[in-house]
C-alpha cells in the first residue's frame, strides 16, 4: 500500500517538503471544488502525469488499484441510485436515466452516476498524488515539516521511532512464528475462538517482548540525552530555494484560478 | 584536584529492587581511577548490570528500589545529577544492541545523542564523521541501521555513546551475541579507544580470553560483593579461584595448572597465550616426557576409527540425508548452495561458520521450516517436501537461540504441556513425560513459577526441556550457550551430551571453538552456503588457514598443538588431557 521514498533527483525531490505538501493540499482542495468529472479527470492527468516524470513504478500503482475495483463499482451504482435528481442544479443531471423498480421507483439519475464517476477518479488522484509525495519525501523530510509546523519533538520523534522498528519487531515475529512451529504449533485452527486461541503462543511472546524493548529502549534513550531539553538540533536546515517560490506562485495561481471558475462562473457543478 | 582523580568512586553501596527479596548489591565500595581500563566479572546474576544501572543514574532514577551509599561519576552524585547530564560524562553500552538504535540511518543514530544536548549541526558533523571512523564504520552514514550486521550494529551503539565524548566508558556485554570476527572488532575498536586518548573504560565481561593483556585490572562481583579485585594474570593463573566465582579459564591455562599441581612449575609461570604455553612444554618435555604417548594414541586412534565403521554398516536410514540442497532468497541470492551431508543416528555433530555462512538456514531445512529450492532432505527417512513441521517434531527438534521467543504459559509446567498437547498427547502421558523432563533437566523447584521470574540461564533450560518432552529422535541446538555464563554452559553441556549418551543425534551450531572441540565428535564447516570442512575436531581444526578464510579461529589447544608440530608429528590435540598424556604421569622418569 506504502509507496517507499526512492532517493532520486528530480525536481519533485529537489523540492521543499513544505512546497510539496502544499502542492498536495492544492490537488486536494481542486478536486473537492469541482463535482464534475471533467474536471476530476483534468486533476488526475495532472498527477498521472507528476507520476510518470517521477517514473513511478507502475505496477504498484496498479497493485493498489485492483483490489479496490469492487469498491469503485458499488459507489458508482450506490451514488446512482441514491441522488435524488433534486441535488442537482444541471437539467441533464436531473434527468432520470430509468427507474430500477416498476411504478417509476428508484430513480436512476444521469447525475448520480457521474457523480459516482467524481468520487472514482478522486480518489484515483488522491492515491497518486499521495503516492507522488511519499516516494519523493524522505522521512526525514517530514519530521523537519512537522517541527517547522511545531509539532511538538516527542510526536516527531514517535513516528521515526516508530518506522525504525518496523522491520525488528517483524523479524521478532517471523522468529517467534518458528520458534512455535518447531513445537508443532498449528495456526488452522476451526470456528470462532479457534483461530485467536491457536494465536496466542505468537501474541504473548511478541507483546512480552515488545515491552522488554520498549523497557531498554526507554532507558537507552535517556542514555543518550533524550529530554534533557525542549528541542534539539535539526540535522538539515530546510530552506525554500528559487524553484519553490515559483511552485509556490503556481500552485496559489492555479487554485485562485480554480475557485474563480467555480464561484465566479458556476462551471464544475452538476 | 583530588576529586578528579577518581573517575568512578564508590562508597558502600547496597541496592534491592522493588520486588526482590535480596538485595542485588551489597556493601559495594569501589574506586576506578582516571585512564584506567578495568573489567567486572562474574557469574549471572552477580550484579554486574545492576551496577553499571547504578553508575549512570538509570538506578535510582528510573529503576526504583532501595539504594544505599554514595555514587559518584566524574564528579557528579548519580542522585543529584539527571541521567541526561551524567550521559555527557559517562556513557553507558547497554547489552542488546538492537534497543539502542534509535535512527533509522547510522548517521541520523549517531546524531541522536548530541542533538539532545543542543550541539550545533557544524559540530554534530564533525563529531559523527571522527566517532564513525573510531569504530570503524567509516562510509556507513547513509546505511540503513536494521541492514547493519550484528558487530556492526553492537560498534554503533558504541558510536553513540562516545560521540557525546564521555570521559568514562561503560560496556555491559558487549560481545555477548558476536562471532569470533565481530568480537574482535570490539577488542579492536575499544584497543584504539585506548590508545587514543584518555578515556576510563570499564567493561563487563564473563570470559577474556582477549583483553586479558590489555586490561589494568579485574573486579570479580559474587553474589553483589566485591570478592576479588587485583591484576588479571594473577587470577587467570589461579584455576581454583575461577572455579570458585563462576568464570571461564582459559584452556592454555589449563595445562600449566596441571604442571603447577605437579609441582614443576610455579604459579607464575603457568602460561595464558599461545607462545609462553609452546615454551614451557618444549622446556618441560626433555625432563618429564612420555616415552610411549604417541604409540599409545595412534592405538587409540585406530580403535575410534574402527568403531566408527562399524556403525555405519549397522545402520540402515540415515538420521539426515542431504542431496544437493539448494535455498534460493526470494532476492535471488543463493543462502545454501547444493549441500551433500549424511548424518547417522547417535553422532554428536557441531556446524560452525561465520555469520550468514547458512548454518541456521541449513538446520531449519532438517526441521521443515524452509523448505529447499531444490534438492532432498530426508530426516529419518522422511522427507521433509512431503511432512510438515508438526509431523517431523516428534522425530527432530529444534532449540532455538533466544528462549523468549516461544515462552508463552503462566508456568513452567504448562509451557512444557504445549508441545505434546499439539503432538496430540493425553492426559497421563503428558503428566509423565513433563514430569521425566522436569526431573532430568533439573526445573523440579520451577514447576509452577512464571517463567520470566526465571533468570535467562533457566529460561534457557525451559526452552530445552519444552522440546525433550517430545522426545526427539534427533536434536537440533542453535546456540546453546549465548549469554550464559561459565557454569550456566557446563550445566547446559552436561545435559547435551547426557542426551548424546543415551542414544540422541546431537546437531549443535555454535560460535564458541572450545566447546565444539570439547564435546563434538563430528565438525562441519560451512562458508558461503558450501560445506568446506567435514570430518572429526582434530581433522578439521588441524587446517587452520581454511579456517582463518572463513573467519574461524581454531581453538587454542588446536592452535597450540599445530606450534608444536614438531614434536607432536603432524597430531591435533584438542583437550587439555590429551598434553598431559604426552607427560609421565608420576613425574621424574627421564626418557628422552
Amino acid at each position: 500500500m506504502f509507496i517507499e521514498y526512492s532517493p532520486e533527483n528530480t525536481l519533485l525531490h529537489r523540492l521543499d517538503v513544505r512546497t510539496k505538501m502544499l502542492g498536495f493540499l492544492g490537488i486536494v482542495i481542486f478536486s473537492f471544488l469541482f463535482q464534475d468529472p471533467r474536471y476530476q479527470l483534468l486533476s488526475m492527468t495532472f498527477t498521472g502525469l507528476l507520476a510518470f516524470w517521477i517514473k513511478i513504478p507502475l505496477r504498484k500503482i496498479g497493485g493498489m488499484l485492483t483490489p479496490l475495483i469492487p469498491i469503485i463499482l458499488s459507489i458508482i451504482l450506490i451514488t446512482g441510485f441514491t441522488f435524488a435528481p433534486e441535488r442537482f442544479v444541471q437539467a441533464s443531471s436531473q434527468a432520470i436515466l430509468f427507474y430500477a423498480l416498476p411504478g417509476d421507483r428508484l430513480g436512476v439519475t444521469g447525475g448520480g452516476f457521474l457523480m459516482g464517476t467524481t468520487f472514482m477518479l478522486r480518489l484515483f488522484s488522491m492515491m497518486i498524488a499521495s503516492s507522488v509525495l511519499t516516494l519523493t519525501t524522505s522521512m526525514d523530510d517530514f519530521t523537519q515539516f512537522f517541527q517547522k509546523m511545531k509539532v511538538p519533538v516527542e510526536a516527531s520523534m514517535m513516528l521515526t521511532t516508530a518506522i525504525r522498528f518496523i522491520p525488528t519487531l517483524d523479524k521478532k515475529r517471523r522468529l517467534i512464528l518458528e520458534a512455535q512451529k518447531a513445537r508443532g504449533a498449528k495456526f488452522n485452527d476451526k470456528g470462532i475462538i479457534g483461530p485467536i486461541r491457536s494465536y496466542l503462543p505468537i501474541m504473548i511472546p511478541m507483546f512480552i517482548n515488545s515491552i522488554l524493548m520498549a523497557n531498554s529502549l526507554s532507558m537507552a534513550m535517556l542514555n543518550r540525552g533524550y529530554g534533557l531539553s525542549q528541542t534539539w538540533t535539526s540535522l538539515r536546515e530546510i530552506a525554500f530555494a528559487p524553484r519553490d517560490y515559483w511552485a509556490i506562485f503556481i500552485i496559489v495561481l492555479s487554485l485562485t484560478l480554480a475557485i474563480f471558475v467555480r464561484f465566479r462562473l458556476h462551471l464544475g457543478i452538476l | 584536584m583530588e576529586l578528579f582523580e577518581n573517575a568512578i568512586k564508590l562508597n558502600n553501596v547496597s541496592y534491592r529492587y522493588p520486588s526482590a527479596v535480596e538485595p542485588c548489591l551489597k556493601n559495594v565500595s569501589l574506586t576506578v581511577r582516571k585512564g584506567k581500563f578495568v573489567v567486572l566479572m562474574g557469574a549471572t546474576g552477580a550484579g554486574k548490570t545492576t551496577l553499571s544501572l547504578c553508575l549512570n543514574g538509570l538506578i535510582p532514577q528510573l529503576l526504583e528500589g532501595e539504594l544505599t551509599g554514595q555514587i559518584s561519576v566524574a564528579g557528579h552524585d548519580v542522585r543529584k545529577t539527571a541521567v541526561q547530564s551524567l550521559a555527557r560524562g559517562l556513557g553507558l553500552v547497554l547489552q542488546d544492541p538492537e534497543t539502542q538504535i534509535i535512527g533509522r540511518t547510522v548517521e541520523e543514530d549517531t546524531a541522536f545523542g548530541p542533538r539532545n544536548f543542543l550541539v550545533p549541526l557544524e559540530e554534530i558533523k564533525r563529531r559523527v564523521n571522527q566517532t564513525l571512523q573510531k569504530v570503524r564504520l567509516t562510509g556507513y552514514h547513509s546505511r540503513l541501521t536494521e541492514e547493519l550486521s550484528g558487530g556492526e550494529k553492537q560498534r554503533l551503539a558504541i558510536a553513540g555513546v562516545l560521540v557525546m565524548e564521555p570521559e568514562i566508558l561503560v560496556l555491559d556485554e558487549p560481545t555477548s551475541e558476536l562471532d569470533p570476527v565481530g568480537r574482535s572488532e570490539i577488542y579492536e575498536t575499544l584497543d584504539d579507544l585506548r590508545r587514543e586518548r584518555d578515556l576510563t573504560i570499564l567493561l563487563v565481561e564473563h570470559s577474556l580470553e582477549e583483553v586479558i593483556k590489555k586490561a589494568d585490572e579485574v573486579v570479580v562481583l559474587n553474589q553483589g560483593e566485591v570478592v576479588w579485585r587485583g591484576v588479571p594474570t594473577e587470577l587467570f593463573r589461579n584455576i581454583l579461584l575461577l572455579r570458585q566465582f563462576g568464570i571461564k579459564p582459559i584452556p592454555v591455562s589449563l595445562i600449566g595448572w596441571d604442571f603447577y599441581k605437579r609441582g614443576w612449575i610455579s604459579l607464575a609461570d603457568i602460561p595464558l597465550d599461545i607462545p609462553s604455553a609452546e615454551r614451557l612444554i618444549r622446556a618441560l618435555l626433555p625432563k618429564y616426557g612420555h616415552c610411549q604417548w604417541l604409540e599409545q594414541r595412534k592405538g587409540q586412534q585406530k580403535g575410534r576409527l574402527l568403531r566408527k565403521r562399524e556403525l555405519n554398516q549397522s545402520e540402515k536410514v540415515s538420521a539426515v540425508q542431504v542431496s544437493d540442497l539448494i535455498y534460493q532468497y526470494n532476492s535471488g541470492r543463493q543462502a545454501l548452495k547444493g549441500i551433500n551431508l549424511t548424518i547417522e543416528a547417535g553422532e554428536f555433530v557441531a556446524l560452525i561458520g561465520q555469520n550468514s555462512a547458512g548454518k541456521t538456514t541449513l538446520a531449519k531445512h532438517l526441521k521443515g521450516l524452509l523448505k529447499p529450492t531444490s534438492g532432498n532432505v530426508l530426516i529419518d527417512g522422511m522427507n521433509t517436501l512431503q511432512y510438515d513441521t508438526s509431523q517431523l517434531s516428534k522425530t527432530i527438534g529444534y532449540v532455538f537461540q533466544n528462549p523468549d521467543h516461544q515462552i508463552f504459559s503462566v508456568t513452567v509446567e504448562k509451557e512444557l504441556e504445549f508441545g505434546l498437547k499439539n503432538a496430540g498427547f493425553k492426559g497421563q502421558e503428558i503428566k509423565e513425560r513433563v514430569e521425566q523432563v522436569l526431573q532430568y533437566t533439573g526445573l523440579e523447584r520451577y514447576r509452577s513459577v512464571h517463567p520470566f521470574s526465571l533468570g535467562k540461564g533457566e529460561r534457557q533450560m525451559i526452552a530445552v526441556a519444552s522440546i525433550l518432552v517430545l522426545k526427539p529422535k534427533l536434536l537440533i541446538i542453535d546456540e546453546p550457550t549465548t549469554g550464559s555464563d561459565w557454569s550456566g554452559v557446563q550445566t547446559m553441556m552436561a545435559l547435551i551430551s547426557q542426551l548424546h549418551t543415551a542414544g540422541t543425534t546431537i546437531i549443535m551450531i555454535s560460535h564458541d571453538m572450545d566447546l565444539v572441540a570439547q564435546y563434538a565428535k563430528r565438525v562441519i564447516v560451512l562458508k558461503d552456503g558450501s560445506v568446506i570442512l567435514d570430518g572429526n575436531p582434530q581433522e578439521v581444526f588441524s587446517n587452520e588457514e581454511i579456517l582463518l578464510n572463513s573467519a574461524i579461529v581454531p581453538p587454542q589447544l588446536s592452535r597450540l598443538s599445530s606450534r608444536l608440530k614438531d614434536v607432536l608429528c603432524q597430531e591435533t590435540l584438542i583437550e587439555p588431557g590429551d598434553f598431559m598424556a604426552m607427560f609421565e604421569s608420576e613425574g621424574k622418569t627421564k626418557c628422552l
